[in-house]
């Protein structure tokens, strides 16, 4: 239960973080708070191979694009972004105690692992075959529609931000016309 | 073990929270970062649901569980096309502001 509580209570926060954040980066990367946070919350519930696909694919991968984004289109919240005198100090001490637990980690006595009947048994819920088993036989037809709308959405994507090709040609052809007239 | 009405409970409340972020921010990107908070409060109640049925055979237990897989592609897809036509408004106008956008108002 302490568990749960401490992850509901970062999970909202970061939601909070979201909805309230004027940098739009900031509120991105409150977003991935809690999706780190509910990949946690996606073991305590079994479901572990969801768990690593979340956070390689939405706080990796989508959040990555998100703020990709972002940052291209130079987007400025409502108010300029503060300077704050004491990011940087934060940020030296931050990476000391990072660098230091991984340290002592490294030092410490190692335990043993849980036998392999154990850890079978652990992961009998959401591992990688289970789910396969399920998404290759009940799920196949929403596989291949999943398959056929990241298609259209990769096309669509591309289409959409693509600029003319028609109107780059006579961009450049001006280009052009304008360098004879110099010569 | 926490019992599956706690994380439905969870679940709910950052849906509300998203829904609120999508009808009060103005900027488009923080719509979509909204959107995708309510994805994922859809996602954590499906994976509590799995949990829930963990005892009733291996096709209905992981079912909650696969459907969250489906719905993470189809949340690439989305971002992909949404952002494209974020950049591509934002060419025409230099803005996000979703108020703006009122063209095709009849």
């Amino acid at each position: 239960m302490a568990t749960f509580l401490i992850l509901a209570v970062v999970m909202i926060v970061g939601a909070v973080g979201v909805i309230t954040l004027k940098q739009p980066v900031h509120a991105a990367l409150a977003l991935v708070g809690t999706l780190l946070t509910l990949a946690v919350t996606y073991v305590t519930l079994e479901a572990h191979f969801l768990a690593a696909i979340q956070v390689i694919v939405y706080a990796g991968a989508i959040m990555v694009l998100f703020l990709f984004v972002i940052m291209l289109l130079n987007i400025q919240g409502e108010t300029p972004p503060a300077v704050l005198a004491w990011f940087r100090p934060l940020a030296y001490i931050v990476a000391v105690v990072a660098a230091a637990a991984i340290a002592t980690t490294a030092f410490m006595e190692p335990r043993s692992l849980p036998d392999e009947v154990q850890i079978a048994t652990a992961l009998q819920g959401g591992g990688v075959e289970p789910i396969a088993d399920v998404l290759f036989s009940d799920f196949l037809l929403a596989f291949q529609l999943v398959g056929v709308l990241l298609l259209t959405g990769i096309i669509g994507a591309v289409s959409l931000v693509q600029r003319k090709v028609v109107a780059v040609q006579e961009a450049r052809a001006d280009g052009a016309t304008k360098e004879l007239e110099h010569a | 073990m926490v019992a599956t009405e706690y994380y439905v409970a969870l679940s709910s409340i950052l849906f509300a929270i998203g829904a609120v972020g999508v009808l009060t921010r103005r900027s488009a990107i923080m719509v979509f970062l909204s959107v995708e908070l309510m994805l994922n409060a859809a996602n954590l109640a499906l994976v509590a649901f799995a949990r829930q049925w963990s005892g009733a055979g291996s096709i209905t237990a992981l079912s909650g569980q696969t459907a969250v897989f489906i719905i993470l592609a189809l949340a690439a897809a989305e971002v992909a096309v949404g952002l494209g036509i974020l950049v591509s408004i934002f060419r025409y106008r230099a803005s996000t502001d979703v108020d703006a956008l009122a063209e095709i108002r009849l």
